[in-house]
């Protein structure tokens, strides 16, 4: 006959499940309480519009507030058709590259310069680290200034030393516009990579470079064959936060262009507040929103997986 | 770190504790645009001030707009815990289609007969407003916009210039203007409704009022040669250097600078251009005013119609007293009062006998739009269609595509608003 | 690195690119000091005849510069509060207790770090009004701590996983409460994560824009880079009063910084690298 207590019965049947997660009620308990004040606010802010969100791009939702009706995968068949989309996603993959590239490889290059330096060093980590104090938002401010084709600071600077025919329209020329916005919201990001590049420097062991000297190693071959194998790890991890950063544009491109001329400068970001806030067409918005997310989510399991298999 | 934690938790409290409740006899009023100019600040706190000593106990609180339903502020207002009570903003019907179909303002049709708003305003005016809903109104206009070209008097005395009288003509001027290093026409189509602005102007002088009204009501298509005449002709200006493609990366600040020191000799701009002048220290007694020139007998006009309405939200929590303000505001005494005030920036919903706007320009300005207006498209246009015409304009200004395909993709984008 | 013979011609190879790189500040100070008709000049390398330390006082008077500094700081003392609440307890939970459901209630939250606040606008808009919080500094706080959740918890997680069991065992051995270790046990030794967490979550706060721009719609109520931004728009006119309001907003936030630069610059390095 089986008891409930037997060593077949239901409770140790739980308690076997306990152990093999763990946990017991208590721990559980106290680990929920813990949780709570995080969970409830994440729950309530992130997670549950993450799922209506999904909902949302099934609808024909035109408005906040308003009813709205399931209209399967119309949605999702009018951004397929619609150009702006394409232009968008477009943009939005050029906005990384050269994101990548600018603020990318500035970083870089100034750490590899400030790594070696040692008085000045402080001073000119913190000189350039400077610029990414400014928020995104007044970055756009300032730059759409210095932009101005008729008193900014670069065509009147410009003309200013003789070179009046290089002057451009820096936020008019349509193959322009969204390399000088980018310009912009790279200037203000370069500084978290150059200090992290920075950090990476330091964690490489001066040992390897010392060998490399006795081998009569140019600085060159240095840089090569120590230095940037070095760097490989804070590399995959510096690419990936600029592509999500880069992904996240929005404030430079929303305060100096908004998009235009002609949605020449339209990132999926700035086309969703304009179709969530001014059209009003949540459908198509919540779409680009999951184009979005999923984006996101690509870039980060790819680099994650990456730098495991680096780590190994 | 535990003491932190408390301190932290404390200042979360006072946080929750901070969102505002509106108090029960205040009237909260979105708008003006200009308020934090001194000028027009003193003219709305007498405006306040009279309201306040009429009705009391009540106090009225000016909400510096943050933006309009174009760009959803007003919505957003509207929506929140501590939106407005009555609200004036830039309206036309594009706008309020907008906020009417997210059932944000409430119809006020029987109040025009029940308070007598209908013998406040132009009958033409009246008349406009029931055709646009089927005979329901949801707004009560402020103020009439009449768009033409600003331009410098003591620039073209220098150079004898002279308003011309057709579009050769005018042509013929800018050319003058180009040769004589000045920048003919400036214009900042990134704040979309100063693109809008300029190619009404370009509407009305090619196309002429009964064509622009037929096109806006769908009788005839935009990319019909007859209607797209007005954006070839911006896109020869802009071919031609008379407008210059840098300035499509412009805002209207940035393009205003321009005119303000005189780098530009002419701008298109409506009477409220006087409060940005002003701000920027421009001589207004320099400034003139001409409607567009056109070929066409009689279309050489202002464009404009409605600019700013008062409107109720669903959300005022003071709907009697936004009535009350909205009868204050259309009777004569505040009417005239605003007419006659330095700070004013508009023509007014009815004729005004006796009184004597206070600079100049606004003069000219008045006696152009006399005989009518022809119309700004910008506020006529449904909304979804808005956004992609501001962006078209935006393509021929920075010479991407050519008036003809400009039209075809707002007509493709009108026919798809149903 | 290597050989310090190398110092000088590299900062010497530097200064330029310095330069260059700070170039929009100095024009930027330069301009803020300049008259309105000296502006519209258009000549960037004039100094101004007189230096109008008068653009300064208008611009925070008219600009309300009091009152959105107030709002920025409030924002941000909010969030980072918040924050450690919020996360520092999660994080010890999840690196420290087994429990069922602890590794699904993880990747829960590594979703949330890779969302981007954009892709969730249009519901989270519908919650803070549902929950009447739009226009409130309650209801901006609350969307960005939970933007910021993710990361808070992952940061907070693997700094305490890093610390041996034992310290947990020996604790509870002595009868103590998983919150009892948490506060007298994990918090003293956690001062490198926990600033780490201060700096990231106060640095983000202080420069978001794009929730304010949707959530603060009077100006009564909003942020630093939002009320620029309008401030820019309204005046424009008078480019005086925006550059000095643009040098008002970042200021503080740089002097904070250059007299803080050292614990800083670890503190976002360790905070970002770990988490």
């Amino acid at each position: 006959m089986q008891t409930i207590a037997g060593p077949t019965g239901p409770l140790a049947r739980a308690a076997k499940v306990k152990t093999r997660m763990g946990g017991s009620t208590g721990e559980t308990g106290s680990a929920l309480w813990l949780m709570v004040p995080a969970l409830a606010i994440y729950a309530v802010f992130t997670l549950f519009p993450v799922a209506v969100t999904f909902w949302l791009s099934f609808t024909n939702s035109a408005g906040f507030n308003t009813p709205a009706e399931f209209t399967g995968l119309d949605n999702y068949a009018r951004a397929v058709h619609d150009p702006i989309v394409w232009q968008a996603l477009g943009h939005t993959f050029l906005w990384l590259l050269y994101h990548l590239v600018l603020a990318g490889g500035l970083g870089l290059a100034l750490a590899l310069a400030i790594g070696s330096l040692g008085k000045t060093r402080t001073f000119f980590r913190t000189a350039f680290f400077l610029p990414h104090l400014v928020s995104l938002a007044v970055v756009g401010v300032i730059w759409a200034n210095i932009y101005d084709p008729f008193f900014g600071l670069i065509n009147t600077g410009l003309i200013g030393l003789g070179l009046g025919n290089w002057t451009q329209g820096w936020l008019s020329d349509p193959s322009l516009v969204l390399f000088s916005v980018n310009v912009a919201s790279s200037w203000q990001g370069f500084g978290i990579y150059m200090l992290l590049f920075i950090a990476g420097l330091q964690n490489i062991d001066s040992s390897l470079y010392d060998a490399a000297s006795v081998d009569g190693a140019t600085p060159f071959q240095k840089l090569v064959h120590v230095t940037l194998p070095g760097l490989r790890e804070v590399m995959t991890f510096v690419v990936s936060l600029a592509l999500i950063n880069g992904l996240k544009g929005f404030a430079t491109v929303f305060v100096m262009t908004n998009g235009g001329p002609f949605y020449r400068s339209e990132l999926i970001t700035t086309y969703i507040y304009r179709l969530a806030f001014q059209s009003q067409d949540h459908g198509l918005a919540a779409v680009l929103c999951i184009v979005l997310s999923l984006l996101a989510i690509t870039i980060t399991v790819v680099f994650t997986r990456w730098r495991a298999r680096l780590a190994q | 770190m535990f003491k932190f934690l408390v301190r932290g938790a404390a200042i979360a409290a006072l946080l929750a504790a901070s969102g505002y409740a509106a108090t029960a006899e205040t009237l909260r009023m979105w708008g003006p645009e200009q308020i934090t100019e001194p000028l027009v600040a003193e003219l709305w706190n007498g405006i306040k001030s009279d309201f306040e000593a009429a009705n009391p106990g009540v106090t009225v609180e000016f909400m510096p707009p943050t933006g309009t339903i174009s760009n959803g502020a007003v919505q957003a207002a509207i929506q929140s815990d501590a939106g407005p009570d009555v609200i004036l903003t830039n309206s036309g019907i594009g706008r309020i289609t907008v906020v009417k179909n997210a059932k944000q303002v409430v119809p006020l049709t029987k109040y025009y007969e029940e308070r007598g708003w209908k013998n406040q305003i132009y009958p033409w005016l009246y008349a406009d407003l029931q055709g646009q809903f089927g005979g329901e109104i949801y707004e009560v206009p402020d103020g009439l916009d009449a768009l033409g070209i600003w331009y410098h008097k003591d620039l073209f005395a220098e150079h004898g210039w002279s308003m011309p009288k057709d579009w050769t003509e005018f042509l013929a001027l800018m050319k003058a203007m180009k040769q004589a290093g000045v920048q003919p026409i400036a214009i900042g189509p990134r704040t979309p409704a100063s693109a809008g602005h300029l190619f009404g102007n370009l509407l009305q002088s090619a196309s002429g009022t009964d064509m622009v009204r037929k096109a806006l009501k769908r009788e005839i298509a935009f990319d019909d040669p007859a209607i797209a005449a007005g954006a070839v002709r911006l896109r020869e200006l802009v071919d031609a250097g008379y407008i210059d493609k840098q300035m499509a990366g412009l805002d209207l600040e940035g393009a205003s600078r321009l005119w303000f020191s005189k780098r530009a000799a002419m701008f298109v701009a409506g009477p409220w251009f006087t409060a940005n002048a002003r701000k920027a220290g421009y001589d207004l007694a320099n400034a003139g005013y001409a409607p567009m020139p056109s070929d066409l007998p009689g279309e050489t006009k202002p464009t404009g119609g409605v600019g700013w309405s008062w409107l109720v939200p669903v959300s005022s929590k003071q709907p009697e007293l936004a009535l009350k303000w909205i009868d204050f505001v259309l009777s004569d005494a505040v009417m005239k009062k605003r007419a006659q005030n330095a700070a004013s920036t508009m023509i007014y919903p009815r004729a005004l006998d006796g009184v004597e706007p206070s600079t100049p320009v606004l003069k000219e300005i008045f006696a152009a739009a006399a005989g009518g207006v022809g119309y700004n498209p910008s506020v006529y246009l449904p909304g979804p269609v808005v956004d992609i015409y501001f962006q078209v304009l935006q393509g021929v200004i920075s010479a991407q595509i050519n008036g003809e395909e400009g039209m075809k993709q707002i007509q493709a984008k009108l026919a798809e608003a149903k | 690195m290597t050989a310090r013979n190398r110092e000088w011609p590299v900062a010497l190879a530097l200064a330029p690119v310095m330069l260059v790189l700070l170039a929009p500040f100095a024009w930027l100070i330069m301009s803020s000091l300049k008259t309105e008709a000296e502006i519209a000049q258009a000549a960037p390398f004039s100094w101004p005849a007189n230096l109008m330390w008068r653009n300064y006082a208008d611009a925070w008077q008219i600009g309300g510069f009091g009152d959105l500094v107030g709002n920025s700081l409030l924002n941000l003392a909010g969030v980072v509060a918040l924050t450690l609440i919020t996360c520092v307890p999660a994080g010890y939970a999840l690196a420290k207790i087994r429990f069922p459901g602890r590794e699904w209630l993880f990747y829960a939250f590594i979703l949330g770090l890779t969302i981007p606040i954009q892709a969730i606008v249009i519901p989270l808009y519908e919650v803070l009004s549902g929950l009447r919080l739009v226009n409130t500094l309650t209801g901006i706080v609350l969307a960005q701590v939970s933007n910021g959740i993710p990361f808070g918890i992952f940061l907070m997680r693997s700094f305490f996983i890093s610390v041996p069991d034992e310290l947990v065992e020996a604790a509870k051995i002595d009868g103590a409460t998983h919150f009892q270790i948490l506060t007298k046990v994990f918090l003293p030794i956690s001062s490198p994560a926990i600033q780490a967490l201060v700096i990231i979550s106060a640095l983000s706060t202080w420069n978001d824009f794009f929730l304010p721009l949707i959530v603060l719609i009077s100006p009564d109520v909003q942020t630093l880079p939002l009320g620029l931004v309008r401030f820019a728009g309204t005046y424009s006119s008078e480019y005086r009063l925006v550059f000095s309001g643009t040098v008002i907003s970042f200021l503080p936030i740089i002097l904070l910084y250059i007299l803080t630069q050292r614990r800083f610059t670890e503190g976002l390095t360790q905070g970002a690298i770990k988490g």
